[in-house]
């Protein structure tokens, strides 16, 4: 392997999922992806070396890595640690540069996010402390309709009614679900009512931050096609998705600034 | 696996002893000898969590060492709980306080005054050996009881449950109603209704709507004023004289005089001559009230404004400062951010608002003092209007060339919450800085969410 050929990768280590990117010559080269587990040390290392495997590369290999996500306080492995918001920016900056404003659903919390031409973060806003409207209140909901994750979106657009949900909190929202089922509210409204109250706290998020086309939707939850059409009404604008799984784009902000701290640290010249 | 303790280094001991000693209010005075002793001794055994190697304090292994009035600070942090114990046995008098007061009048009544934080540190450092973890569990132990005995939850909860508990010899409750902390009216109806009758309770009448213009509600809170001096002084057993209350207001102009110029000198450098918990707890010392004894806190401050003159003549940048610090003006009530975990990221604090609004303003000295005094209060630039708050506070974001301002309170602080983004709206529009709003969890002692943030704030700017 050429040194040259200089090799940067970044670590998100969630609270869902454990992700790493590859950037070779400034263009994804590998990426891994996992659960991740209560160890975030071995989480993150087990991402990064499911993407070095798919490159055919050694750790030793890479010129700079740069950890994200909560796990970025436990990452020996990485050369330095920044925070997701950052790393978001920067990631959907690199696939998208007219994109100004960023809606990233995941694990644990979402935010809102506004960025510049550079991929800068100008403001930010996020969930206070509640699972309301992320990933692991949407696992919640489908273990209750014994639905697959991945399915909820689309049942969710079949709906012909909304049914409103007077409770955002993970917890309280699933005896209300139960009960509404109960009632004999059709299981395609309610997920159709989850959908619209956790968009709406969405778009609170961004009356603090403000909207800037082109927007676009990253985190696990943007792989849920129910969630980005409540949340485009809600907002009142059309969302652009990531080409590649929108998981990874916490990571590969991370792997882009890697390469530029590498080369600020004259590590790497372009 | 015990918990790893910090020292304080032999290295720095010789010239933390050519440093002044600290005189108290009953006169008895404490020499760096026998501070240096406590604080290498007596202290690490009595209260280890203060001493604990912890992500908590930063993973910091000591403060700035260098710096012999950081330290003393911590002696008066260390021992304030046993002098509160011995200032009771001596048969002085101690009042629970909320923030937006003045102490003048209770230092006038020889009375001493504390603001909830201290009541509760009074509480926790009662009980010794404690590491932080321990520390915490009880202090949630107790929140918790405060919140089913009082059925609201709010950050002063504590105070009103451990005087209602009889933990504390505290001898008057003296709120003013309507002032800054929405809850304080909850806390002051629990405390009516709980069974402790012995403790006075003194309602002082604050006038609402921000009348300090008006001669007629600075006349009638000056009237309450005296009313409150004069049911101190029916515990006390003593008659304070207007004479007494101007020498207390001459003091503690003293300190706010010595705490604002301390500030200006801090600002007027780039390079900051302390870390950011320096940085506030030697300026906080101009309010004379931190540490329940405004001798020595006066004392301290003395030596400080020494030291920082000396730091920024040599350009000495403070213990574990970043270079090129991104500068924080931090906003609200009784919290702020984790000033360690920020350093690492490299941030430096700047300043805030509450205590310093006190601060920087100094109370008439002549004619009449109850007048003085409520006119004073009643001009606190952290008690205005919005517009007018947020106008100051731009001026201290100026002075003190901030990068970026986080707002930041307690959950359950309905005044904080309220203000918090019409104030950040009005300094956005007037100066464009980055701004951000954060609210602390009442319990926790892992704010990693609350660090997240901080953290993408740091870097955005």
């Amino acid at each position: 392997m050429s040194l040259s050929e200089n090799f940067f990768a970044g670590v998100d280590v969630g609270s869902l999922a454990a992700k790493a990117v590859i950037l070779k010559d400034g263009e994804i080269f590998a990426t891994g992806l996992l659960k991740s587990g209560v160890n975030s040390v071995e989480s993150g290392l087990s991402a990064l070396n499911l993407a070095l495997d798919a490159a055919g590369l050694k750790k030793e290999d890479l010129t700079y890595i740069v950890g994200t996500g909560y796990g970025r306080v436990s990452a020996p492995y990485a050369n330095k640690a920044v925070t997701e918001i950052t790393c978001h920016a920067k990631g959907a900056n690199y696939l998208h540069p007219t994109v100004r404003t960023i809606i990233d659903m995941g694990g644990q919390d979402c935010k809102a996010i506004r960025i510049d031409e550079n991929g800068a973060v100008v403001d930010f806003a996020m969930n206070d402390k509640c699972a309301a409207g992320t990933g692991r209140f949407l696992e919640v909901m489908a273990e209750v309709f014994k639905v697959k994750l991945e399915d909820l979106g689309a049942i969710a657009l079949s709906a012909t009614d909304t049914v409103p949900m007077s409770s955002t909190c993970t917890v309280f929202a699933e005896s209300e679900t139960i009960s509404l089922i109960a009632r004999g509210e059709k299981p395609e409204n309610i997920l159709n009512g989850i959908h619209h109250s956790i968009a709406n706290r969405i778009a609170g998020l961004f009356s603090r931050v403000g909207i800037t086309s082109d927007v676009f939707f990253s985190g696990g939850v943007a792989k849920n096609s129910g969630m980005k059409s409540a949340i485009e009404q809600a907002l009142k604008v059309t969302i652009v998705r990531p080409e590649i799984d929108p998981q990874l784009i916490g990571a590969l902000g991370a792997a882009v600034l890697a390469r530029s701290f590498a080369k600020k640290e004259g590590l790497w010249a372009a | 696996m015990g918990k790893q303790l910090f020292r304080y280094s032999e290295e720095h001991k010789e010239k933390f002893l050519e440093s002044e000693n600290i005189t108290f209010n009953d006169g008895s005075v404490v020499t760096s000898e026998e501070i240096w002793h406590y604080l290498t001794v007596e202290g690490p055994k009595k209260y280890p969590g203060s001493f604990e190697v912890n992500l908590y304090q930063g993973n910091r292994n000591s403060r700035d060492e260098t710096l012999p009035t950081s330290l003393k600070t911590h002696y008066l942090g260390l021992t304030f709980s046993d002098r509160m114990e011995k200032a009771k046995d001596r048969g002085k008098s101690i009042a629970f306080i909320q923030g937006g007061q003045a102490v003048d009048p209770y230092t006038a009544a020889d009375t001493i005054a504390l603001r909830p934080g201290l009541v509760n540190q009074w509480n926790r450092d009662l009980v010794h050996g404690n590491d932080i973890n321990k520390e915490f569990l009880r202090r949630k132990e107790l929140k918790e009881k405060a919140f089913h005995d009082m059925s609201f939850e709010a950050c002063q909860t504590g105070g009103y449950e451990h005087i209602q508990a009889g933990n504390l010899r505290v001898d008057v409750i003296a709120p003013f109603t309507v002032l800054r902390c929405s809850d304080v009216s909850y806390g002051v109806e629990a405390h009516r209704h709980g069974p402790n009758k012995n403790v006075k309770l003194i309602n002082v009448d604050y006038p609402l709507r921000h009348q300090a213009d008006k001669p007629w509600a600075i006349e009638y809170f000056a009237q309450n004023l005296r009313k409150l001096v004069g049911t101190l002084d029916e515990v006390t057993g003593r008659t304070t004289s207007e004479e007494d209350l101007l020498a207390s207001i001459k003091l503690h102009n003293e300190g706010r005089r010595l705490g604002t110029e301390l500030s200006e000198l801090w600002w007027s450098t780039d390079v900051p001559p302390t870390n950011s918990a320096d940085r506030a707890s030697l300026v906080g010392l101009g309010n004379l009230d931190n540490h329940g004894d405004v001798r020595a806190s006066l004392s301290v401050l003395k030596e400080a404004k020494k030291f920082i003159a000396e730091r920024v003549k040599n350009g000495v940048k403070g213990h574990a400062v970043p270079d090129n610090p991104k500068r924080i003006f931090i906003l609200g009530s009784c919290v702020g951010i984790n000033t360690a975990r920020s350093e690492d990221s490299g941030a430096i604090v700047v300043g805030k608002d509450d205590q310093w609004s006190h601060c920087s303003t100094l109370v008439e000295e002549e004619g009449d003092p109850f007048y003085n005094l409520a006119k004073y209060t009643l001009e606190y630039p952290y008690e205005q209007s919005i517009e007018k708050r947020a106008q100051w506070t731009i001026e201290q974001i100026k002075k003190s060339r901030a990068d970026g301002v986080i707002f930041i309170h307690n959950w359950g602080c309905n005044t904080q919450a309220a203000v918090a983004r019409p104030i950040l709206d009005v300094i956005k529009r007037e100066i464009g800085i980055p701004t951000y709003i954060q609210e602390r969890d009442l319990h926790g002692l892992q704010h990693e969410q609350e660090q997240n943030r901080v953290n993408a704030f740091i870097e955005m700017l």
